[in-house]
């Protein structure tokens, strides 16, 4: 199992404790105690407590601040606020008094031995130092730790390459930086505590726990790191996740695991960053105060490169009826695992759409089109209850539906033309375009799919997806340089790794060693570009270059591994790529399944599980994880059948909710209570507008009739395509196709003679039913099936035909006036 | 002794601290303040006042070669010096590129500064970083300067506070875009002013309304537009609302459309700044900052010469030339020079080493801008590189000090706060300081 896999399932058996804790409702209030018993074996260590008072009714409510604590013996050890320093060898208890909410007294104990708090013991630079230098943002992207550094000192990113920042701090500047003669006079003490002039101002006080630990470390002579160091295997969280409430705080507790066995606490040396500003504070020393919003958020604690969440529900409002969700009726898993969500968050559900909703939704997800008046009133005059159900089946059936996929998966391979140097020309943009095409008509399963194109060998001809490569390679001669291995990543695992190319990744166990490791898997890889008289692109695994990539910092050759770092063994004339693709679409790799769910998802509700919806980490946890696990695992068991995964999602009543919001569950927008309505993507715009009017658009180079959704070609020039957003493919984020809304497009709307043209043309829609003398209460209904897919609502109609009235014998200009006000409503442009 | 008087006046200390400033603070410091103190408390003065209303900049996409422009070394080896001579200006003692004999005579109303350094070398990482004053990736992590200024000042008139002509500089994928802010404080592009009949796209009335007609269509919206009355907290929809007010608006304002009636210019000016895409950029520019806009950026591509670098300039350098020239005579003339202030740079400079191809490659460790108006002191050279052109040794200014320097002219703290989409609060620039000397 994946890190990932295993991170969905750890939260989603502490999801069932939390639920079980709260069904036991009888239990009298108490205290715990985390931990019940403390050991201190170095003058160094400190421990955090935490004291939780656990309700009758099952909440839990953080007292660590609150608390009173009295040692029996005072004299071993110093504590405030739960936090523990030893002062004296012995044992000890260390009794904890806090009050309910009720203000009645509850006591609870702990256990407390102190060894050796009289002993010096030597600092490591690496565990005690370079922390520091992180905690205080020493070492960070806008100070230190830029490549240029600041002010002539320069530390390695977060501290990743600790021997560099020794060598900085003791052999550079002349060894002003330290003093071991006289260590409170040290450069690196001088401007840390502000005592003289600093940049970044003082970070931290003389005298300070990080002070004296720099200090101790200056005296003893700076000593660089002998024999094999400890290294860090984990940090842990306490509490990892909680339900809380709004105006709470709650002390976090991290400790650190080494891999001599031994543990630390880190809660005053661990970085905290709240990923949740609308919702949460978090302060330097790991105490998380919430806000006056509901949702859900985590906290991202990092030490010494190791990362870790803890993770924040803070329900919307509290004490819902059930009688809020009981309309609500699960279709499928997908509806139980929402539905536990907003039981949890306090946020009950809008309505189900109604049937003109549904269909125009459905329609537009599943095949990029609108529904015509014809299927509108078909499908409203079907009264079978399984209608919905039917519908679906017969939407995943049409050509349409194809056309829209192979449009996704092209923006998601890139497919375009890499500049002049590709020298296949818009021909092979066109030919991977209907490979593509291809494969989504015959419902190719993903991981087959993937497969074809990471293991692609051949010419581009009879193998269009050598395009992949020569769009990710580009003009590099060495394509594990080149972008490749992080569009592989992003594109298949939905991750990003680019940043460990330079440096360890910030918020994801990835280290630069990670990012060649998994880059040497295409260093056989040997595009051979003719001119085009000559013959197609021929990608050939060139077994003659010798397997592996160099790590530019180390110099290291480092072989092929997959990111999980499962040790890799090929043969001598293997192509690399073979064990990659077996590694990327192994049903285990969670990572693979995962990506492909989030985007499927995210194409149907609107917001992905994981957002961005490309950035799947153990720090960036999906919004319902149980929801997660099980689409990730539907996938799987179906062989990865895409479609299948569709239907289902489809078929659920969380995607058929409505748009409409209630007041009480407007403000979620990540936990699908209601449908997110969203601007429509820009080819499906283009093509809405062209079969609204009945006017279709015409594409230089393409025939009549061609839709937008089914141009092979990025590059094509198309103002209104350019303006809605259309991805360029140039990189393989998901951000380049844009659903933002500009001044442009709205004037574009309004004004645009593209627009203006369609709603006049003589061929059009409207000039048909004015040639034909349709009566016009039938031609305003016409107009909102063509633009809304809807039947007008009683007042709507009423005010058209009051302003149709006023209009006398200028029936042309009048209906021409009501398309364009059909057109520029929100209710054209998006998709609700 | 003219000489004497204007290498003092020119030859500034780099933190723009001259010989008599220390003289001046010297009884100051017996109070106790310190001539940093000073300093620092005059800059967070100057910072709170406009030197400038709005800012034109030129962006010289691809990196235009400081050797042959503005930055000279006619002692340099013949594998560095190139193939231009200088040439005097009408400022003595300085001297540029006999390939820009218009800006020569320009010289008394720019500052020249020949220190630009940073340390990347990819165009659009580069062009980025200097676009937005703060490094990021190469795909835009932070909004460009011009969407800043918009976010700060909002929109004050008709026509769109930021402007990209004829578009945002682009090699692969755009770039001075507006990042986290949102396609709020997108640049309005406007494409080439040069066309034949040009016009801003969609601007004009596509169809002859009359005024009933164009009522009705929006009392028609009203009553069909029902969408935002059942959706609530939804950003898209909101912003929808606004941009379609501020778009009609447009369309019915005929300033809007003035703003942008490039051939309402005198024919003699037009030619004057050249019938090219530059030359006319450079005179909407002009048109569009007398008329509300506070950013535009003429996007001005092309000075990417990894091969017959001599031969591509002579082609170059005249439309560069012309339109630049005339663009800052134009604004003095009109008296619009001293609240616009005016920039002219790409992402890097170009190698000193002429490379096989008779090109210059990709340099981000020494390039020249071009400064004027908005306070400026003009007809001065700040900063200067070392004998080959390869790297500033005096004065040396990041992409920092440049965006410093155009948001404290126009009045902005780059302290001034935003917020990232995850909340997190951001300044808009992490380090860089005013180029002091430029208005000493």
């Amino acid at each position: 199992m994946t890190r990932f896999a295993r991170y969905a399932a750890a939260l989603i058996a502490i999801v069932g404790i939390l639920d079980r804790a709260g069904a036991a409702s009888a239990a009298a209030a108490r205290l715990s105690i985390e931990p019940p018993e403390l050991q201190f074996t170095t003058a160094d260590e400190r421990a955090q407590l935490l004291v939780t008072l656990h309700t009758a009714d099952g909440r839990t409510l953080d007292l660590t601040r609150s608390a009173t604590y009295t040692l029996a013996n005072p004299a071993l050890a110093r504590i405030e606020q739960g936090y523990l320093a030893p002062l004296a060898d012995g044992e000890t208890t260390i009794t904890i008094v806090g009050q309910d909410e009720s203000g009645a007294r509850l006591t609870a104990s702990a256990a407390l031995r102190v060894k050796n708090a009289a002993a010096d013991p030597p600092i490591h630079f690496s565990r005690d130092v370079v922390p520091l230098f992180s905690k205080f943002s020493c070492n960070s992207g806008g100070c230190h730790g830029k490549l240029a550094g600041q002010n002539g000192f320069r530390l390695s990113l977060f501290g990743f390459d600790p021997s560099l920042d020794y060598d900085t701090l003791v052999k550079e500047a002349r060894g002003r930086r330290l003093f071991p003669a006289a260590p409170d006079q040290s450069l690196v003490l001088l401007k840390a505590t502000g005592t003289i002039p600093h940049g970044g101002g003082a970070r931290f006080d003389v005298g300070s726990e990080p002070y004296q630990v720099l200090h101790r470390w200056i005296k003893q002579g700076a000593p660089a790191d002998h024999g094999k160091p400890v290294t860090l295997t984990k940090i842990r969280v306490s509490p990892q996740e909680l339900v809380t409430t709004r105006h709470a705080a709650q002390q976090l507790r991290v400790i650190a695991e080494y891999s001599d066995g031994t543990t630390r606490d880190v809660t005053r040396v661990a970085e905290y960053r709240c990923q949740a500003n609308d919702l949460m504070q978090v302060d330097m020393n790991g105490l998380v105060t919430t806000l006056d919003r509901g949702g859900e958020g985590t906290i991202l604690v990092r030490y010494s490169g190791g990362i870790e969440i803890a993770r924040f529900s803070i329900p919307f409002s509290q004490g819902v009826p059930e009688a809020a969700f009981a309309a609500f009726q699960p279709a499928n898993y997908i509806d139980e695992a929402t539905l536990q969500k907003w039981h949890t968050l306090g946020v009950a559900p809008s309505a189900v759409a109604g049937d003109e909703e549904f269909l125009r939704r459905a329609t537009l997800d599943a095949t990029g089109c609108l529904p015509s008046p014809d299927e509108v009133r078909a499908f409203l005059a079907d009264a079978r209850p399984d209608k919905r159900a039917r519908c679906i089946d017969r939407l995943l059936e049409r050509p349409e539906y194809v056309d829209y996929w192979t449009l996704k998966l092209a923006d998601l391979l890139q497919n375009r033309k890499e500049r002049d140097h590709d020298v296949r020309g818009v021909k092979g943009v066109r030919d991977l375009h209907y490979w593509l095409r291809e494969q989504v008509a015959k419902n190719r399963p993903w991981n087959e799919l993937a497969r074809d194109v990471l293991t692609v060998r051949g010419d581009s001809f009879e193998h269009p997806a050598v395009g992949y490569y020569v769009v990710t390679i580009g003009e590099s001669h060495e394509p594990d340089k080149s972008d490749i291995p992080a569009s592989v990543a992003q594109s298949f695992l939905g991750t990003r790794i680019l940043c460990a190319k330079c440096h360890n990744h910030p918020t994801e166990k990835y280290t630069q060693d990670d990012y060649y490791h998994f880059a040497a898997f295409f260093s056989r890889v040997d595009l051979k570009r003719e001119s085009p008289e000559k013959g197609p692109t021929r990608l050939v695994n060139d077994v003659k270059r010798a397997l592996g990539s160099n790590q530019p910092r180390t110099g290291e050759r480092l072989n092929p591994q997959p990111l999980d770092r499962t040790p890799t063994t090929l043969a001598n004339d293997a192509d690399p790529r073979e064990a990659l693709a077996k590694w990327v679409t192994a049903p285990e790799n969670a990572f693979f399944s995962g990506a492909i769910v989030n985007r499927l998802w995210k194409h149907f509700l609107g917001i992905g599980l994981v957002e961005p919806v490309d950035d799947l980490r153990a720090t960036n946890p999906p919004t319902n994880p149980q929801l997660w696990e099980a689409l990730s695992r539907d996938l799987v068991e179906h062989q990865y059948d895409l479609k299948h995964l569709m239907r289902t999602i489809m078929n659920s009543r969380t995607y058929q909710l409505s748009a409409n919001t209630t007041p009480e569950n407007e403000h979620d927008a990540r936990f699908y209570s209601h449908f997110y309505v969203r601007r429509l993507p820009a080819e499906v715009l283009a093509d809405a507008l062209a079969t609204a009017t009945g006017v279709p658009e015409r594409f230089s180079g393409y025939p009549e009739g061609m839709r937008a959704v089914q141009l092979p070609d990025p590059s094509l020039n198309s103002y209104f395509l350019g303006l809605f957003g259309r991805s360029e493919r140039t990189t393989a984020c998901a951000c380049e196709r844009r659903d933002d809304v500009t001044v442009r497009q709205l004037l574009h709307m309004q004004n645009g003679d593209a627009v203006i043209q369609k709603i006049h043309d003589m061929h059009g829609r409207l000039a048909q039913m004015l040639d034909a003398k349709r009566p016009s209460s039938e031609m305003i209904d016409e107009l909102f099936l063509a633009a809304l897919g809807r039947h007008p609502a009683a007042d709507e109609r009423t005010a058209v035909e009051q302003s149709l009235a006023q209009a006398g014998d200028q029936q042309m200009d009048f209906f021409q006036d009501l398309f364009w006000a059909l057109l520029n409503t929100k209710e054209f442009t998006f998709n609700h | 002794m003219f000489d004497i008087s204007l290498s003092t006046r020119r030859q500034r200390r780099c933190d723009g601290v001259s010989r008599r400033d220390f003289l001046r603070v010297g009884g100051l410091t017996a109070l106790g303040l310190s001539l940093p103190q000073i300093l620092a408390a005059e800059a967070r003065a100057g910072a709170a006042k406009a030197r400038a209303k709005n800012v034109i900049l030129v962006y010289l996409g691809g990196g235009m070669s400081h050797h042959d422009t503005f930055d000279l070394k006619s002692n340099a080896p013949a594998e560095i010096r190139g193939s231009f001579s200088p040439i005097k200006t009408n400022v003595a003692g300085i001297e540029i590129s006999e390939g820009l004999p218009k800006i020569a005579q320009q010289m008394d109303k720019l500052a020249l500064v020949r220190s630009g350094s940073h340390n990347n070398d990819h165009h659009e990482t580069a062009t980025n970083w200097v676009l937005c004053g703060r490094f990021g990736s190469a795909f835009g992590d932070y909004p460009a300067m011009g969407a800043c200024v918009a976010h700060e000042f909002g929109v004050q008139s008709v026509v769109p506070p930021y402007v990209a002509i004829p578009q945002n500089p682009s090699f692969t994928w755009e770039l001075g875009k507006s990042a986290f802010l949102g396609g709020r404080y997108e640049s309005f592009r406007t494409g080439d002013p040069n066309a034949a009949d040009f016009k801003v796209r969609d601007l004009a009335p596509a169809e002859p309304l009359l005024a009933t007609r164009t009522e009705r269509r929006q009392s028609l919206l009203h009553a069909v537009d029902q969408l935002a009355r059942r959706v609530h907290g939804n950003d898209q929809i909101a912003t929808y609302d606004e941009f379609h007010q501020r778009a009609a608006d447009m369309i019915l304002a005929p300033e809007a459309r003035d703003a942008f009636a490039i051939d309402k210019e005198d024919r003699a000016l037009r030619e004057q700044y050249g019938r090219t895409e530059f030359g006319q950029s450079c005179l909407l520019a002009r048109r569009l900052i007398e008329r509300g806009t506070r950013f535009v950026t003429v996007s001005f591509g092309g000075w990417d010469h990894h091969g017959k670098i001599f031969e591509g300039l002579e082609k170059k350098l005249p439309d560069f030339d012309r339109g630049f020239a005339t663009m800052i005579e134009d604004l003095h003339q009109r008296g619009l020079l001293q609240d616009t202030l005016v920039a002219a740079f790409g992402e890097f400079g170009r190698s000193p080493k002429i490379n096989k191809d008779a090109g210059r490659d990709h340099w981000g460790h020494a390039a020249s801008l071009v400064f004027a108006g908005g306070g400026v002191r003009p007809g001065q050279v700040v900063g200067s590189t070392d004998k080959e052109g390869g790297h500033a040794i005096d004065c040396p200014v990041a992409p920092a000090d440049v965006a410093c320097t155009i948001y404290e002219a126009l009045g902005i703290s780059p302290q001034t706060t935003l917020s990232m989409p995850d909340g997190r609060p951001i300044q808009l620039l992490d380090e860089g300081k005013t180029i002091k000397p430029l208005f000493g």
